[in-house]
């Protein structure tokens, strides 16, 4: 068995290790935005080092070396997303941050404007609502929702990956 | 040779996690569902390596990592997506009544604060936060848990609203 990665690979892993990194040097300047598009700016920069690097890395390139380094990071930007995507947009984390934030305890309704920092509920709901309208999922008229039929396609798609995960 | 190994561990995986799934529901198992894909994924990769060494004289450990490695990531991308998601719990429900039709307000006035609810107690049940009365206040494992979010997000530059950025 051999143990080292190819030379493609070991970029790969390096710049793995260095993504999130990557992330936190660009929260520090402005000009890259929101969390969302800071989070995409990082993975195209790390797509374009592992080119560089493929490219620069003296030897010949081998297409399972390329392959697998790009699985790699791959696997690493996924990962990452979904930490990074739990801190951003996470519901239960952030009900937890909200409260604490407080700091005293709170009924229901409180602690529901409180999430929303002087909002109601319905407000979360028209954002949620409005990720599934600008995604084409649903669609809107006379203030009732209807999917659309790739609404109905990804709804279908869900309850196959419930069920195929073991989730009811 | 090394990528098919890791694919046939990817296999293993794909019917070892929901198999933990179903037998931790229903033996009433005290592990949470990202600790069974875990465990599914370490032993998964575990008998993959095995594989590899017997079967394979010149086992690369790297290329089969690497698709393992990114076919258990979508998996779980996609697992933490139908798992959790708020957004995919509203187009659901929606799939699911007669007519795939709703009243906007009733999303908003009924699922979401359902969904709210729910939550709530899976904070409660994690020991992280405690009813007092008809109030509910951080334990002090939520507090803690709680510091460590906001640290990280600060570092990350993410906001603590938990809403979808729609400039981004």
């Amino acid at each position: 068995m051999n143990m080292l990665p190819g030379p493609a690979q070991a970029a790969a892993i390096g710049l793995s290790i260095a993504f999130p990194l990557l992330l936190l040097c660009y929260a520090r300047i402005a000009a890259t935005g929101g969390s969302g598009r800071r989070f995409r700016l990082a993975c195209v920069s790390v797509v374009v080092f592992f080119a560089i690097a493929c490219i620069a890395l003296p030897g010949q390139r081998h297409v399972d070396d390329v392959l697998g380094g790009l699985l790699l990071l791959a696997t690493a930007m996924m990962f990452c997303y979904i930490l990074f995507s739990l801190l951003a947009w996470g519901f239960t984390v952030t009900l937890l941050t909200a409260l604490v934030k407080i700091g005293r305890p709170l009924t229901l309704d409180q602690w529901a404007a409180a999430y929303m920092q002087g909002g109601d509920l319905g407000t979360f709901a028209h954002n949620r609502l409005k990720l599934l309208i600008s995604s084409g999922l649903v669609v809107t008229a006379d203030g009732r929702l209807a999917p659309t039929a790739k609404g109905v396609a990804v709804a279908q798609l869900v309850k196959l990956v419930r069920l195929s995960t073991g989730l009811r | 040779m090394s990528f098919a190994v890791g694919l046939v561990a990817v296999i293993v995986f794909a019917l070892l996690a929901p198999a933990l799934q179903l037998m931790a529901r229903a033996r009433a198992w005290a592990l949470g569902p990202v600790i069974l894909l875990a465990i599914a994924a370490v032993v998964s990769h575990g008998l993959g390596v095995m594989l590899g060494i017997f079967a394979v004289p010149q086992f690369q450990y790297w290329n089969a990592a690497s698709i393992f490695g990114f076919c258990v990531m979508a998996y779980v991308f996609a697992f933490g997506a139908v798992y959790k998601s708020v957004s995919l719990d509203i187009l659901r429900g929606l799939v699911d009544r007669p007519g795939r039709r709703a009243p906007v307000l009733e999303i908003a006035e009924r699922q979401v604060p359902d969904l709210f609810r729910g939550r709530i107690g899976n904070l409660v049940d994690g020991g992280l936060v405690e009813p007092v009365d008809s109030h509910f206040r951080a334990t002090a494992a939520g507090r803690n848990m709680a510091g460590r979010i906001g640290r990280l997000r600060r570092a990350f530059g993410i906001g603590d609203t938990g809403l979808y950025d729609f400039s981004d």
